[in-house]
């Protein structure tokens, strides 16, 4: 089969994955418990139950509202959420971007940090260096999140009062227009250096709480690899040229060594997505996580219907993407009869 | 590094982390963030539409702040004060007819909205009519048109409601409630308007009022900004206001302690982490006008039960199963502990504080283990035992109460068992709403109100909203009278008339019980001591606070 037969095919067959996918998410979702309740105040009577029930087509079988939700989701309408007391479509990418915001700052964090721990240790392997940075490493690793968040707050923002909570200050927020939902671009592309400053100064103790676990998984990572490539024939071969140490560390052995960690490092990136919700919560940050927490606990369905759908659909189109990539650098692959 | 250079890089971090912990306590005297208030809010508002707000929601607390009404209560007393009309109506001052239909009131002059267009009676009639037009089942327009039989402009300010009734609470009930709060027609026409049965979007996320505040922006889970009006025609705020929504409660007590809020939202709970911090006054005045119960269902369907409960439909038929309830809960222990100490135990069921409490009336407020084991017993179910389930939120203070109640019964006799069902608040909710009720018994609170006749239709009239649902016309010992004293009470313009058929039905209904009233909730917060001109008026909407009286 030729790649563009191939390619056809598995686009053609994705909307009926979708669809697959979306009535999974709707029956669970249903299954999971009524979706009125989150709409209804305590004191309501049966007569106003029904209305509200009326007011989202909730007074219809089933396979009726999943018509209506589909329907809804083709025109951009994926439903109120009681939690935002907004249209999920008009707070989702807000969310969205707030979490991914962090989230890429938090991988920033752990990139850096972990690959210059990672060095420093594997450089000076079984020496006191070595040691010490294991132990942060083993720390980062096994420090629950809410405990470290919250000791970071008490010293940084309630003890000394230099990190703030919070996303943003709100004067500075209302300064500059947000056509991204990501604050550092937005205040990049309005040319506001305070507005950049406030979104990094924002950034930093979340960053740092979401982003220490993860920087134990790339440094012991990097260690093992730097160890391991320390060893080979190759950094002999350097050094008996008369290449400085330095030299043969940064250009050599770390440069091999960087290949298994960025593996490691794209796979952090969903523990990273994970771990939002937690910080989140903490830090008041305004994602999709401390949303989710929410919409999870109040029982928001069309949140969270719209939440699984979104990761379910991404899953499927990156796995798309996954799968044509590699046939196309794997001629061994075969594509199917 | 050398071992003297180690010592010196130990030495400097010592002095860095004290340096750090002195700033702190250096910083106490300072005040943060002058000119602005941080008030730490517990909950997102779902509307900021006077017409859509559920009372005790947290966008009541918002449209106290931004919303006029025409009379209002002030921090002081419970005594109506004039607002956006100059006087309260009485039969006296001409503003309330003879028998007591018509209500008129006089506007003030030369007051405008936040967008600059003129306040007049049309707006008044205009915002009350929206109210009841819309009549949103989450609203609460049902204060209004269960009373007003209709609206009318008399003159540019003058504005007068015909009522359908004569009612002792109109004024204290409706009058006052934030449904009634009067909104810019201009703004509303040019937004939407007004359509039955639907919310209007811009509303619900925008407001254009009179109030000393007005409204910037909404950021939702983040935060709500607030400026003051500097055309008010009272007195201006002081501070600008930025309310922080949700979030963990101990980072709102951390927030306060390190002074970045100035007041937070909490709970009994967490005053033991604020007594005594430099800097903090926890304020504990008054009670919350919102008594914890738990519900008896007289009105349970065949087979409706879950199916471990073992007991009767008509088990709570007997008003003695029902006292027995009552004197077996360890009240001390619901106060002393999930209460921490700030509460008080009110009578059936006429809370503390508003007028008709009578404070002589028989309140149950000790347990009394052999009143409820005679009772028991002379309602046949001592021998026997029983199981019964009650529903409610997990992981509040409803909750609690259950488990107190489920520690009370089960310890009095081994052979009852309370199963306590703490399910997510959707569930309860949607469980709750059903007519009928799948479940014998539940807890809550009750709505706040600033009249007695609110709670005594709502939660004791065999009629009433929660008579009709739990069949109390099936339990009563006198339901005619219970009705009769209640009706008599709503329409009694005498004050002392009134406060006697109150005090009258507190003691029938101590004897005929159709709650369990835990305890009435005490009013706690904490704020800084750097704010100055601090007030709680339990009859304002939760959290209580006026922010336009603070300043720093």
């Amino acid at each position: 089969m030729q790649l563009r037969d191939y390619i056809l095919r598995r686009l053609m067959v994705l909307p009926v994955l979708i669809i697959g996918v979306s009535i999974v998410v709707f029956t669970l979702t249903r299954i999971g418990g009524s979706p009125v309740g989150i709409y209804l105040s305590h004191e309501m009577t049966p007569d106003e139950v029904a209305e509200i029930e009326a007011r989202f087509n909730l007074d219809k079988p089933v396979w009726v509202q999943y018509i209506y939700w589909i329907r809804g989701i083709a025109m951009g309408d994926f439903g109120w959420s009681g939690v935002a007391a907004a249209p999920v479509a008009d707070v989702f990418p807000l969310k969205l971007a707030a979490t991914m915001e962090l989230a890429f700052a938090s991988g920033l964090v752990a990139l850096f940090l972990g690959i210059a721990l990672g060095t420093y240790a594997g450089a000076r392997r079984n020496r006191l260096p070595d040691h010490l940075t294991r132990i942060v490493a083993v720390s980062g690793a096994s420090l629950p999140q809410f405990w470290f968040g919250i000791l970071l707050l008490i010293i940084f923002w309630a003890h000394i009062g230099i990190a703030p909570i919070g996303r943003s200050d709100a004067a500075i927020f209302a300064s500059i227009a947000h056509p991204t939902g990501l604050y550092t671009i937005d205040a990049i592309l309005a040319g506001s250096p305070t507005a950049l400053w406030d979104a990094i100064w924002h950034l930093v103790l979340p960053s740092i709480t979401l982003g220490y676990g993860a920087t134990a998984i790339v440094a012991r990572m990097m260690r093992s690899a730097l160890v391991e490539e320390l060893q080979q024939d190759y950094v002999d071969a350097a050094r008996a040229k008369g290449l400085a140490e330095r030299i043969v560390l940064k250009r050599h052995a770390r440069r091999n060594a960087l290949v298994p960690t960025v593996t490691v490092i794209g796979l952090t990136f969903g523990f990273l997505l994970q771990g939002t919700i937690t910080v989140e919560i903490i830090y008041r940050w305004p994602g999709l996580g401390r949303w989710m927490a929410d919409s999870v606990l109040r029982g928001d369905q069309a949140t969270l219907m719209t939440y699984v759908l979104f990761t379910s659909v991404l899953f499927l189109v990156v796995n798309l993407i996954v799968d044509l990539v590699y046939a196309n650098l794997d001629r061994r692959v075969t594509l199917g009869k | 590094m050398t071992t003297t250079g180690w010592r010196n890089g130990l030495q400097a971090g010592i002095a860095a982390l004290a340096l750090a912990l002195a700033v702190p306590l250096a910083a106490t005297a300072q005040v943060n963030n002058p000119g602005l208030l941080v008030h730490a809010a517990d909950d997102e508002p779902t509307t900021l539409d006077p017409a859509q707000v559920e009372p005790g929601e947290g966008g009541e607390t918002v449209i106290l702040q931004v919303y006029d009404r025409l009379l209002d209560i002030g921090p002081a007393s419970p005594e109506l004060i004039p607002s956006l009309a100059v006087a309260v109506p009485s039969v006296e001052n001409g503003g309330i007819s003879s028998d007591g239909m018509t209500y008129t009131f006089m506007l003030r002059e030369g007051v405008t909205f936040h967008d600059g267009t003129a306040f007049t009676a049309d707006d008044v009639k205009y915002s009350w009519d929206r109210a009841m037009t819309m009549d949103l089942p989450e609203g609460n327009a049902g204060a209004l048109s269960d009373v007003v039989a209709s609206t009318e402009v008399v003159d540019d300010m003058t504005f007068r409601a015909t009522l359908s009734e004569p009612s002792a609470s109109f004024l204290n009930s409706a009058v006052v409630s934030m449904v009634a709060s009067i909104v810019s027609q201009d703004a509303v026409e040019a937004n939407g308007g007004v359509e039955a049965g639907t919310p209007n979007p811009f509303m619900a996320g925008n407001m254009v009022g009179t109030g000393p505040y007005k409204f910037v922006a909404w950021n939702r889970n983040e935060n709500i900004q607030l400026e003051v009006n500097d055309d008010y025609w009272g007195e201006n705020a002081k501070l600008d206001v930025r309310i922080e929504i949700g979030g963990d409660p101990d980072v709102r007590v951390l927030g306060l302690r390190a002074g970045e809020f100035d007041t937070i939202e909490t709970d009994p709970s967490f005053i033991a982490d604020l007594e005594g911090v430099e800097g903090v006054t926890v304020y504990s005045g008054g009670l919350l006008l919102e008594p914890l119960h738990i519900g008896f269902n007289l009105n349970i369907p065949e087979g409706a039960l879950p199916s471990e409960d073992t007991i009767p439909v008509d088990f709570f038929h007997d008003p003695r199963i029902r006292q027995a309830f009552n004197h077996a809960f360890d009240y001390e222990a619901f106060l002393n502990g999930p209460l921490a100490g700030f509460g008080a135990f009110n009578a059936h069921y006429t809370p503390i504080g508003i007028f008709g409490h009578d404070p002589n009336a028989p309140v149950y407020s000790r347990q009394n283990y052999a009143e409820a084991e005679r009772l028991f017993r002379e309602a046949g179910v001592w021998d026997e035992g029983f199981t019964v389930s009650v529903i409610t939120e997990e992981g509040n203070l409803f909750a609690l109460m259950c488990l107190v109640l489920k520690d009370s019964i089960e310890r009095l006799n081994p052979k009852f068992r309370i199963n306590v069902l703490a399910v997510a608040e959707s569930v309860f909710d949607d469980a709750h709403a059903q007519n009928p009720l799948e479940y014998a018994m539940w807890a809550k609170n009750a709505d706040p109100a600033a009249d007695p006749n609110f709670y005594m239709q709502a939660y004791q009239h065999p009629d009433g909203e929660w008579g009709e649902v739990h069949g109390f016309a099936n339990g009563y010992r006198d339901a005619e009278r219970v009705a009769s004293l209640i009706d008599q009470a709503a329409v009694e313009l005498d004050p002392a008339k009134r406060a006697a058929l109150y005090s009258e039905l507190q003691t029938m209904l101590y004897e005929d019980p159709m709650w369990l009233i835990g305890a009435q909730e005490g009013v706690v917060s904490a704020h800084r001591d750097w704010l100055m001109g601090f007030a709680m008026q339990p009859l304002w909407p939760r959290p209580s606070l006026k922010f336009a009286f603070f300043d720093k």
